[in-house]
């Protein structure tokens, strides 16, 4: 009795989870004048939406770029903050704590502040309308610096000394013998880090002119808050849906990942 | 580990850092900080004004409005945040079937981008033809003006942000109930306590640590609130949605009053901070 | 695996590195709007003028949608600004223009005598800057006008749409209502946004406002001088539409397009709408352009908003007279008609109606004649600096008053000329 109250409690709001992006599918493969009585499944189905929106962008392009970005973005990240996060669990320096609590003071900073004179950067190094402006400023994360931090707490001295013995210098002891026993962490960093840079918006707005550099999400949106959709409803609706799409595609098969990223991501 | 030696291994490891952040915060922060004491268009030359700045923003009513505002949404986004991702966290650790599929689709919001989510919810809060209050009126309820009206843009907005997030803290929620140890229940079932009362005394206290983190991240999260109000409302009606970020963004960016935008920045970032040392107070001296 | 990945790395920035456009001293930038027609206007021109000439021009397109303006205010930060830039708001350059990073066009010679043959002494006249110099060429221009369903119309015994206020709220009242009975009304006269921002009031407010006053002004000599009987008439008569239900009080962007959809038999638009119009219209479908309405005792002929976006070069041009000279194969009266017949975009050229060139296009786009005659009675915008803050203290004030009925018309623009006197600087603010 209690167990089949919590099934419909929890299917009540399954529901509620997944129907907008079924309800968001099935009205981006409706004829326009369908969307506003849509419920459950369209009477007419078109893919006219679909053949409109890439007869007008260069999404293929897109694609690669974000694929790109995200990747290399991923890469440094997880690579860099390894090295911080373990320096802050591992050694001891003047100045650890310092560091540990800019850390923690900078993820409270709200980026606005930071935006414009960052963009003035970005336009003295020379990177405006260059993959170099899409990537440099996000190499080093503070939430994965905490999240290695965590990790490389929680991971035995006993091997670091081992290694140490064996000869090993900081970065063999962090990349050859640590990285092993912390994949969890690394996998998680991994994921939320290539989320994060797929789903950005503003900055590659402000930094990429070149329709040819530009990401998916960025190409999206200027598509659909722009006035290249005519303002049709339905083919900013496929817009959406294929921005949604790979990241969603990714995330059916690696799901398991996905969540247990999200859920070794809890500091104490 | 030896004290005493002084070794040039970490801060080596923390350099590449230490350059990021120079670049990246400490310039910036520095550079905003100087602007907040100036006017600048952007395009002219930087002109010096002083006080002025901090002067106007004493003085400025959508300054107090938007601050209520995020304090608003906030009121509203994390006890539903709570309440829900305890809520579906503890029925999910209930040794259900299909307890996975259940977390992967409260968890798919989660994943995809706010501009995605916010171009859907908008189709739903539509008044005359939004598929919500198409659901209300099948039911025999009245219409509600989710985003037009001043009494529930804000609200609208966190019922949005929650049904996004919610999947993440369902998830770090599950993680704190797998740590909690069974036999603190079975000692409790062999004392006769009530679900309620093992829910209250075992499961709240331990999962405090999670509490104050969905707390903390929920704050940070209000108070960069930006693409759903600039989005689904602009910030109306009536300036109900204006949050803090996009009053900034409009002064910036709508306005070029770099130097106010940078003031209003600042002070926000203190209130932040502020609102999450009270935060940590409550939660501590609670438990 | 990671000593495997740091060359590809290397690659790949040094890559980007390398990717620095290679442009030519005597080569100008130019930097169109993002819509395709235009896109396709833009290519035709440079590449007859690539042909013919050996200082080349470099076309691009920017990326267009809310962040346009940003993208240009970026471009002057970091001084990496086009040669030219085809597609400023009129509101906008009076900025840029303080700012000292535009030409003064009018030093160039034969410039003002052309601009006067094209679009007219008072059009000269409206884009002068504050300082008497001129920064802009006037381009484009797209007048607001109402459009309407000529069958809804047909019902409730009219031709066109409303002409007054009168006429209007009178249609309002014989349209508007609840077809199916559940309680809401799900027609309307006309629909307007009812977000509070700062461009939306061009398309509503500011356009009656020129229409009620004859192409008013909402600035002269820095001080706001909208407080009058024209604009009062206008709130008032936008505040009825609202409080009676005639107009929706909904955001136009949920759900599909209503007008074609015949929920509402009437919206204020330009003239981009004739080819959107007929590519989406049901089957059908009828419809028609007439003037915006006005005060039911206005006289003379019935202005509108132009919706001006022009050149300009900035100043990190190195050849000025170079780039004047292509500007000029542009908007020669083929260029003109060229512009029409590819992207809708009416050139702002006096008495386009006699043109014999322009007649053949005119006979198979009649839709377009109403606009072209609309076009004679248009204003842009004043020439100030704060434009976008000063719009933007009206849309407040006009949300409060007509769209959510918290202010007496008056009160509004009481409270918003008080706003923007202290905004302009006006009075001693007290503290």
């Amino acid at each position: 009795m209690k167990k089949a109250l919590i099934y419909i409690i929890l299917i009540v709001f399954a529901i509620a989870f997944i129907y907008p992006f079924f309800w968001m599918l099935i009205a981006s493969i409706s004829p326009e004048t369908e969307i506003g009585s849509l419920t459950f499944l369209p009477a007419h189905f078109t893919l006219h939406n679909y053949i409109s929106m890439f007869s007008k962008i260069p999404i293929g392009r897109a694609l690669f770029n974000s694929i790109l970005v995200s990747s290399i973005i991923t890469f440094c990240v997880i690579f860099f903050s390894a090295m911080v996060g373990y320096a802050l669990a591992k050694t001891k320096f003047i100045g650890r704590d310092f560091i540990f609590y800019i850390i923690i003071f900078t993820m409270t900073l709200p980026f606005q502040i930071t935006l414009i004179p960052n963009y003035i950067t970005m336009v003295k190094l020379g990177f405006v309308d260059h993959y170099a402006a899409l990537i440099i400023p996000f190499v080093i994360n503070n939430f994965a610096i905490l999240l290695f931090r965590q990790a490389f707490i929680s991971t035995p001295q006993a091997l670091i000394d081992a290694a140490k013995i064996d000869g090993c210098n900081n970065m063999r002891i962090i990349f050859q013998v640590l990285f092993p026993s912390i994949i969890p962490t690394i996998v998680t960093v991994g994921i939320l880090t290539f989320m994060s840079t797929w789903n950005e918006v503003l900055w590659p707005l402000i930094v990429i002119r070149d329709q040819q550099l530009m990401t998916m999400p960025q190409l999206v949106t200027l598509f659909s808050v722009g006035g290249r959709a005519e303002g049709q409803l339905g083919v900013k609706l496929a817009s959406a849906v294929l921005l949604a799409l790979p990241i969603i595609i990714a995330y059916t098969f690696f799901q398991k990942y996905f969540i247990r990223s999200m859920a070794s991501s809890g500091i104490k | 580990m030896t004290k005493r030696k002084f070794k040039i291994g970490p801060y080596l490891l923390v350099s590449p850092y230490v350059l990021f952040f120079l670049i990246f915060v400490a310039f910036p922060v520095l550079f905003s900080f100087y602007l907040t004491f100036h006017k600048w268009n952007v395009i002219s030359p930087m002109e010096y004004s002083g006080l002025y700045n901090y002067e106007k923003m004493l003085h400025d009513r959508l300054f107090y409005k938007s601050l209520i505002n995020t304090l608003y949404f906030l009121a509203i986004h994390i006890p539903l945040q709570l309440v829900f991702s305890l809520g579906i966290a503890v029925l999910l650790n209930t040794k259900i079937k299909f307890s996975s599929f259940f977390r992967a689709a409260f968890f798919l919001p989660f994943i995809v981008s706010g501009v995605v989510v916010t171009i859907m919810w908008q189709q739903l809060y539509g008044f005359n033809s939004g598929l919500i209050n198409r659901l209300l009126t099948d039911i025999g309820l009245d219409r509600i003006g989710w985003l037009t009206t001043e009494k529930m843009s804000m609200p609208s907005i966190a019922i949005m942000a929650t049904w996004k997030n919610v999947g993440l803290y369902i998830v770090l929620f599950l993680v704190g109930l797998q740590t909690i140890p069974k036999y603190y229940y079975e000692v409790a079932d062999l004392e006769g306590a009530t679900d309620w009362q093992k829910f209250k005394y075992i499961t709240l206290p331990a999962l405090n640590p999670t509490i104050f983190m969905v707390v903390i991240f929920s704050t940070i999260g209000g108070f960069s609130l930006f693409i759903e109000p600039y989005v689904m409302t602009g910030g109306g009606p009536l300036n109900s949605s204006l949050s803090s970020v996009l009053y900034i963004y409009k002064q910036a960016f709508d306005f070029y009053h770099m130097g106010y935008a940078a003031t209003l920045g600042f002070t926000f970032a203190i209130f932040i901070l502020l609102v999450i040392v009270l935060q940590k107070r409550f939660l501590e001296k609670n438990y | 695996m990671f000593r495997k990945l740091i060359p590809i790395l290397f690659v790949v920035f040094a890559f980007s590195a390398c990717s620095t456009d290679q442009k030519t001293k005597n080569e100008l930038t130019y930097w169109s709007s993002n819509n395709m027609q235009e896109i396709t206007f833009t290519r035709y021109f440079v590449k007859k003028w690539n042909d013919n000439h050996t200082n080349k021009i470099k076309f691009q397109p920017i990326p267009e949608g809310q962040s346009s303006e940003e993208v240009l205010m970026a471009a002057v930060v970091g001084k990496t600004t086009p040669d030219i830039y085809a597609n400023m708001w009129q509101g906008l350059v009076e900025m840029y223009a303080k700012s000292g990073v535009l030409v003064q066009l009018d030093t160039i010679k034969g410039f003002v005598d052309f601009i006067k043959k094209r679009s007219g002494e008072k059009v000269l006249k409206e884009i002068t800057s504050t300082d008497g110099h001129i920064y802009q060429i006037p381009w484009k221009i797209n007048p607001i006008m109402s459009v309407y369903n000529k069958k809804e119309m047909d019902k409730i015994g009219l031709q066109t749409a409303p002409k007054t206020y009168e006429a209007f709220l009178k249609a309002g009242k014989m349209f508007s209502k609840d077809t199916n009975n559940d309680g809401y009304i799900d027609q309307w006269i006309g629909n307007t946004s009812i977000k509070n921002i700062w461009y939306q009031r061009l398309f509503d407010f500011y356009s009656l406002y020129l229409a009620a006053s004859n192409g008013g002004h909402l600035i002269e000599n820095n001080k706001p001088v909208f407080n009058n009987k024209y604009a009062l008439e206008v709130l008032t008569f936008l505040q009825q539409l609202y409080k009676k239900q005639y107009f929706a009080k909904e955001n136009n962007a949920t759900g599909s397009d209503k007008f074609l959809g015949g929920q509402y038999a009437t919206k204020w638009t330009g003239p981009w709408d004739i080819s959107y119009t007929n590519k989406f219209k049901p089957k059908g479908f009828e419809f028609g352009y007439s003037p915006i309405p006005v005060p039911n005792s206005h006289q003379g002929p019935v202005y509108t908003y132009a919706d001006p976006k022009n050149i300009v070069i900035f100043n990190t041009c190195k050849n000025p007279l170079k780039a004047w000279a292509f500007i000029k194969t542009l908007i020669s009266e083929k260029g003109d008609l060229k512009l029409l017949s590819l992207t809708e975009q009416l050139p702002r050229r006096q008495k386009m109606e006699a043109s014999i060139l322009f007649q053949d296009y005119f006979k198979t786009h009649p839709k377009i004649v109403p606009f072209i005659k609309q076009s004679n009675y248009v204003y842009g915008t004043d020439n100030c600096e704060l434009m976008i803050e000063v719009l933007s203290i009206i849309s407040d004030e006009y949300e409060a008053s007509v769209v959510y009925n918290k202010k007496t018309p008056k009160a509004a623009l009481d409270a918003a000329e008080k706003a923007i006197n202290i905004l302009l600087g006006n009075f001693k603010t007290t503290n």
